[in-house]
Parts: C-alpha cells; sequence; structure tokens
C-alpha cells in the first residue's frame, strides 16, 4: 500500500469531501494562500477557489461564530484553528452555540462543523502554542472529539467527521505532519467510537491518544524484549468513546496505563482511568495508571520541554513496575 | 465492673451442684478463662471457668456444700478488696416466685453454654393449666448457638408461665411453676411484668424482637497485625471465588499487597495451620471413675468372644457413647487406629477406617499422666489418664464441635461405660 504523509491525508480527506459534496468548505488563517503554517492544505485553494477555501482575517471568535451560523442555515463548514491553544478564544462560538443548539432548538438545528486544529509538546513553540486541549472540549456535551494517531485515522477520520450532522473537533498532532502510514487509495471512513487495538498483548494495555499511540508502542516494543506482552490500543475518538473494547482488553491483561498528551490532571486519562475502575475494578491486579503531561506550563527551554511529556521509556519503566506489582504512588 | 458467678446448670434435670474444690482462693487475680471451682453433678465433675479477668471475692460457698443451680457464689471485682459476700443468692431455682403465684416447682432458664447468661424463650408448648407429664416439651430456648426444648422435669400442672414467647430470660430465672394440683388460677405474665413492681393493673406486653446475640459463636477470623490486607481486586476476587484466604499468604509472612500471581503460592502454602482457627475456646469436661472396667471385659470378651482387638472395643464403647456416632480414633504410644462402628451394630462389629475420626479416644492409662489440658484441637478429643484403681477422664472440644449437652452426655454415657462395661451390653 501506498504510504503517505499525515498532512497529504487530511489534504486528501478534506478535497475528496469538498468534490463529493458542494456545501462543504474551509476556511481560517492563511489557509488558501498560505495552506496553513504547516502546508496541510497547498493546492486546495486552486481547485476549489476561493469562494470555497477562505482566508480570514487574524479573528477567531468571529471566523468561528460565522462557521456555527453556516452550519446551522445548511453549509457543512472546516474551521482550521491554527493553533489548539486558541480554542480559548472561541469557547462561547463552541461550547455555548455549536454544542447546544440540536438540543436547545428542539432537534430542529444541527451544526455539521468540523473544527480542524492541533496539539502537541516539544515542538518549541512555548507556552501558549504547546497545549493538549482534547480534554477541555470532550468535557463539553454536544462536542464529538476525534484524535487521529497516523495519517490513515487522519484521512478516515476527518472524512466521518465532515458527514457527521454535529460539531466535531478534530486535533492533529503538530509533529506528525510528516510522518508517514500506509494509507488506501480507494475511499474509507473510520467511523466514530471505534478503538483500534493497534498491537495485541496479554500482560498490561496501553491506551493512547494521538502520538502517543507511537509512544505507547514503542514502549511496548521496548517490553516485549523483557518478556511483558504490552496490548496498545488507540480509542481514535474520545467522543464517544469505545469503553467495551478498552474493558475487554483490561479484563484480559488485568493492568493499564493510559497515556494522554493533555495535563494529566483532569485530563483524558483521568475519565478512561476512571471508567475503566468503575467498569472493570474485580478484573484489576494494579492500579489503573495514568500518564499525562506534567501539570506545568509548556517550558520553552528544549530540555524543560522533553521531560513534561510521556515518553517511551518512562511508560515502559511503569509498565514494569506495575507487572511486578510494586506499588506506584500507593498509599 | 462486678461480675457474678452463679452455680451453672450441667444437665437437664439438675438442681444443684456440688462444689468439690475451689481452685481459686477469695482475693485471688483470675484471667478470663481461668478455672475456678470444680463442680460435681450425676457423674461428670466439671471446671467452671471465670467469664471475666479481674478478683475472685465474695465467696460464699464452701468446699462440699451443695449450691442450687443460678445461685451466685462468688463474684469477680475490679479490686482484691471487695469483702462484701455476694448475695447467697435467693436461688431462683430453689423456690417458687413469691407473690401471688400457685404453689409448686419452678422451671426455670437453663444454662446451656458456659458463657451464657440469658436465654430467648422461642416459644410455649403447653398452655397455663395443662396437665404435663415429666418428659413433656414445656417450651423452647435459643441461645447463640442453639435452640433446645426444656421438658417439665416432673409430674403435674402448668400452673404458672413467667415468661413471654420473645423474651429474654436470666440464666437460673424462673420461667415456669409446675405443681402438682390442677391450678384454680393458671398465671401467665411476662418477665417484663415480673421485672416491674406488680403492677395495678395488667399491662401487656408485646414481645421483644429477638435481640442480637452477645457474642458469636466462632472465634473471629485471624486477622494479620496491621489489620486490611492489601491485595488487588483481581487477586480478591479470585481468591473469593476459589475459597483462598489471603490472611494464610499474610501469616506466612509474604510481603502484601497481594496479586494474582501470589494465588499460586498461597495454593501451595501446606493445607494444615488452621489448628488456631479451631477453638481457641475449649470446653473441658472431667469425670472420674472409682473402677477400670475395662481390662476385665477385654479380657473376657476375648476370651469368650475371640474379640482380640481391645481398642475396636474402647472406640465402639465410645462411639457408642457419641450423640451422633462417628468414626473414633485410638491413640496409645504414638499409634492410632480409627474404627467405625455401623449404625446399629453390636461392639463386635467396629472395624478399622481411614475416615477422618469425629472423636480422638487418647489413652494414657499405661502413663504417669494424671491430668490433661491440650487445649484446641481440630477434633474433639477425650484422654483416659489412671488414678488409684480408677479413671480420670477428660473430654475436650471447642464449643463449635460440641454444644454442652452433648458434651455432658458423651462423657457420662462414656463414664459409665468404662466403669461397668458389660452394662453395655443390658
Amino acid at each position: 500500500m501506498r504510504e503517505i504523509t499525515l498532512s497529504q491525508a487530511v489534504n486528501e480527506a478534506i478535497a475528496e469531501e469538498m468534490r463529493r459534496d458542494e456545501t462543504v468548505f474551509l476556511m481560517g488563517e492563511d489557509v488558501a494562500e498560505a495552506g496553513t503554517p504547516f502546508k496541510v492544505l497547498s493546492g486546495l485553494v486552486e481547485e476549489f477557489g476561493t469562494q470555497r477555501v477562505i482566508d480570514t482575517p487574524i479573528a477567531e471568535p468571529g471566523f468561528v461564530g460565522l462557521a456555527v451560523g453556516a452550519a446551522m442555515t445548511g453549509a457543512r463548514p472546516i474551521v482550521d484553528l491554527m493553533f489548539g491553544d486558541f480554542l480559548y478564544l472561541v469557547m462561547d462560538q463552541l461550547c455555548n452555540q455549536a454544542a447546544k443548539q440540536h438540543y436547545m432548538s428542539g432537534g430542529k438545528l444541527t451544526v455539521p462543523m468540523v473544527l480542524r486544529t492541533n496539539l502537541g509538546a516539544t515542538r518549541r513553540s512555548a507556552a501558549q502554542h504547546s497545549q493538549s486541549l482534547q480534554a477541555l472540549v470532550a468535557h463539553i456535551p454536544g462536542l464529538k472529539v476525534a484524535m487521529p494517531s497516523s495519517a490513515y485515522e487522519a484521512k478516515g477520520l476527518m472524512k466521518t467527521a465532515i458527514r457527521d450532522n454535529n460539531p466535531v473537533v478534530i486535533f492533529e498532532d503538530k509533529l506528525m505532519y510528516q510522518d508517514k502510514a500506509p494509507v488506501p487509495e480507494e475511499e474509507f471512513l473510520i467511523p466514530f467510537g471505534e478503538a483500534n487495538v493497534k498491537r495485541e498483548g496479554s500482560d498490561i494495555t496501553f491506551i493512547a491518544t494521538s502520538s502517543m499511540v507511537q509512544v505507547a508502542e514503542k514502549a511496548a516494543e521496548m517490553l516485549a524484549a523483557d518478556g511483558i506482552s504490552a496490548e496498545v490500543i488507540d480509542p481514535r475518538t474520545i467522543v464517544p468513546l469505545d469503553e467495551a473494547t478498552l474493558i475487554e482488553s483490561v479484563k484480559k491483561t488485568s493492568r493499564a496505563i493510559v497515556i494522554d498528551e493533555g495535563h494529566q490532571s483532569y485530563g483524558v486519562t483521568s475519565e478512561i482511568a476512571s471508567r475503566l475502575n468503575e467498569k472493570a475494578f474485580y478484573h484489576l491486579d494494579a492500579p489503573v495508571l495514568r500518564m499525562g503531561a506534567m501539570d506545568v506550563p509548556v517550558p520553552f527551554s528544549p530540555a524543560l520541554e522533553d521531560i513534561t511529556v510521556p515518553t517511551p521509556e518512562g511508560v515502559a519503566e511503569n509498565a514494569r513496575k506495575l507487572c511486578a506489582g510494586d506499588m506506584i504512588h500507593a498509599a | 465492673m462486678q461480675r457474678d458467678v452463679t452455680m451453672p446448670q450441667l444437665g437437664m434435670a439438675q438442681d444443684a451442684g456440688k462444689i468439690v474444690s475451689w481452685l481459686k482462693a477469695p482475693g485471688d487475680a483470675v484471667a478470663k478463662g481461668d478455672a475456678l471451682f470444680e463442680v460435681e453433678t450425676d457423674k461428670a465433675t466439671m471446671e467452671v471457668e471465670a467469664q471475666a479477668a479481674g478478683f475472685l471475692t465474695g465467696v460464699s460457698a464452701s468446699e462440699g456444700e451443695d449450691v442450687p443451680v443460678g445461685a451466685v457464689i462468688a463474684r469477680i471485682s475490679d479490686s482484691a478488696e471487695d469483702d462484701t459476700p455476694a448475695q447467697t443468692a435467693a436461688a431462683p431455682a430453689a423456690e417458687a416466685p413469691a407473690d401471688d403465684l400457685p404453689d409448686g416447682h419452678s422451671v426455670t432458664m437453663p444454662q446451656l453454654g458456659m458463657a451464657q447468661d440469658t436465654g430467648l424463650l422461642v416459644g410455649w408448648l403447653k398452655s397455663p393449666g395443662d396437665a404435663v407429664a415429666a418428659t413433656d416439651v414445656l417450651f423452647e430456648v435459643e441461645t447463640d448457638k442453639s435452640t433446645m426444648e426444656v421438658e417439665a422435669g416432673r409430674d403435674g400442672y402448668l400452673a404458672a408461665t413467667l415468661a413471654q414467647a420473645g423474651e429474654e430470660v436470666p440464666v437460673g430465672g424462673p420461667v415456669a411453676v409446675i405443681s402438682e394440683a390442677a391450678p384454680a388460677n393458671p398465671v401467665a405474665r411476662s418477665v417484663a411484668k415480673a421485672a416491674a413492681a406488680p403492677a395495678a393493673e395488667p399491662v401487656p406486653t408485646r414481645p421483644q424482637p429477638t435481640p442480637e446475640p452477645s457474642r458469636t459463636a466462632q472465634p473471629a477470623a485471624p486477622q494479620p497485625a496491621g489489620g486490611r490486607i492489601l491485595a488487588s481486586p483481581k487477586a480478591r476476587r479470585l481468591a473469593l471465588e476459589q475459597g483462598l484466604d489471603l490472611a494464610r499468604l499474610a501469616k506466612a509472612g509474604y510481603p502484601q499487597p497481594y496479586h494474582v500471581r501470589d494465588l499460586d503460592t498461597l495454593r501451595s502454602l501446606p493445607a494444615a495451620a488452621s489448628a488456631a482457627e479451631v477453638g481457641t475456646a475449649s470446653r473441658r469436661l472431667v469425670a472420674e471413675v472409682p473402677e477400670d472396667g475395662l481390662p476385665g471385659f477385654t479380657a473376657w470378651a476375648a476370651g469368650v468372644h475371640g474379640l482380640s482387638d481391645a481398642d475396636a472395643i474402647l472406640a465402639a464403647l465410645a462411639a457408642c457413647s457419641m450423640p451422633v456416632p462417628g468414626p473414633v480414633s485410638v491413640e496409645r504410644q504414638g499409634q492410632t487406629k480409627t474404627y467405625a462402628l455401623p449404625a446399629g451394630r453390636g461392639l463386635s462389629d467396629a472395624m478399622e477406617t481411614d475416615d477422618a475420626p469425629a472423636l480422638i479416644l487418647r489413652d494414657l492409662r499405661g502413663s504417669r499422666l494424671t491430668s490433661v489440658e491440650m487445649g484446641g484441637e481440630a477434633t474433639p478429643a477425650l484422654t483416659l489418664t489412671p488414678k488409684g484403681d480408677g479413671l480420670t477422664l477428660t473430654l475436650e472440644c471447642a464449643p463449635s464441635e460440641m454444644d454442652a449437652t452433648d458434651a455432658i452426655q458423651l462423657l457420662s454415657d462414656f463414664a459409665g461405660r468404662v466403669e461397668q462395661p458389660l452394662r453395655h451390653l443390658l
């Protein structure tokens, strides 16, 4: 199978959907002429023109509000939010308006909108351009949240997001745009709420999102050398969450580490760990461990920044302890 | 706090017990469980234990004295100086309750266990005014261990019932009056009313709900120092499903917390180790027979009937004495043989078996031991020790293994058979 970059995969997904459905359009800062700072959308304006690929002013609340209105009135906008950190600017448009219109209109309105943005530290972008804020939107009922972990997921999830009649926030890891993965040439979609078992194992389950799937897979490789068999599962969407697959896996392995690049406290890892504790308690032979980013603003210093996020070595070390029956953080 | 020491009721038809000897002197410090005095009834001699720690005071009955069941004969006090004599208790058993009750003989609440203060009257099987025979069951009593029927003990009429179903009656307290003549006005009242001063108007009393048993019959499960055992939820669940006790890992010194893999270790632990769980509290009953009739009997059996296995005969005599006959082991000089006596068969039919014994007969007749106190064992044990021309018979068992009545019956019957084995054949 051919291999393409995550960037190309997103580009293909949007292009295919814009060709398929003329109500789909794209807007955001630098999406047309520049093709975004990450060159993800290069070439789209040439094919679809400036009527459907729209450069906006630097005014996130304004253009996200525009997109919500367009979605309510029949269009299917894809809004590009250049950095995930800018979510704070569009909280009202996203959480008060987009997330609640369907409910508050008694089902008469839908908001088929995609908010494309990113996450991920270690790009030396400092505290205001390095955050992973998926927990912030996953908390709000009415929003779906997708977190592709490779080019394959990026394409399949983006196409599903564009066709969904609800607002979807899709987080791409800004460090993975040039990562290649096999992606079929023929059309495919990845349904929401279906986790992907990336690697089968019997001793411990790693539940990892986005780029943390790679971290988990590397940790699993390291552990295999020690005779520890780790299963790696990518939920792919955290809302909706494929609980059944996660619980099945934990029932098999009795141990789990949940890995996500958001801040660890009150985050995605906490939510998933809690559900496992509630629903698989009597199958657990060790506490479910969370591994998220340190609860600090992401440092600009490369030496410091690199130690704030989960690493394969860190995951493997914790996994060894759990499998050995050592107590971690335990009272 | 003071605790009264009373004369226990060791048999159903027993009104009084004879104090054979005091094993503690007035003023002595006693620990809970220390033997205070020995009581003799028809056949069994029994040691009565202190139910609390303290000092023995207020001793009001002397050796050789016959004391009514339920009478207070001493006290366990907080200080040795407490010299107020224990009331030579208006032995409730001895005299019919005063006031307006019909004349007659009192039926009292029996003491069915050593640590029992009260009995719950479950229900009456006779009504006031009914004619009763000595062996008629009058009422049922429940303790924390068992429910038991209490007989009238003599022929007559049920002239008064002094407690209602559902009420707690103190051990030795009056429950009924049996009169010789048909009572003119049979009385039915409750403990609550008896406790209150004779009220002008009769107050109907409702049966009280069954109170929580104050003691549990089983000793508490052993807990490791440090309390709760740390184990993963899965290990805990599997242990529960497979009937494994994580506490044994802790006792064996394996470090916590326990995980699923530790269950393999637990499974491989030697099975035994339950001795500590078997009756820490134990019953010990002692009987004496003036003459050992066994040697003559076994010689006769061997000579006349060709029964050469004396152990089989001994085991069979014991099995016949058991309330529920079961396999009996005979232990002598380190050798053990277990015999089963098929139901309804004679002494000659005892056969060796590999089944676990229900009773161990420890034959120390050839030894110089005169008294044993082995403590809790997994199986009730009856030990034979020499005493002059006769024998001392000591029965030890956990309360959970045999209730008081059964223990008394076993020892009494066996003592009779040992003294005159031929009587068994009658």
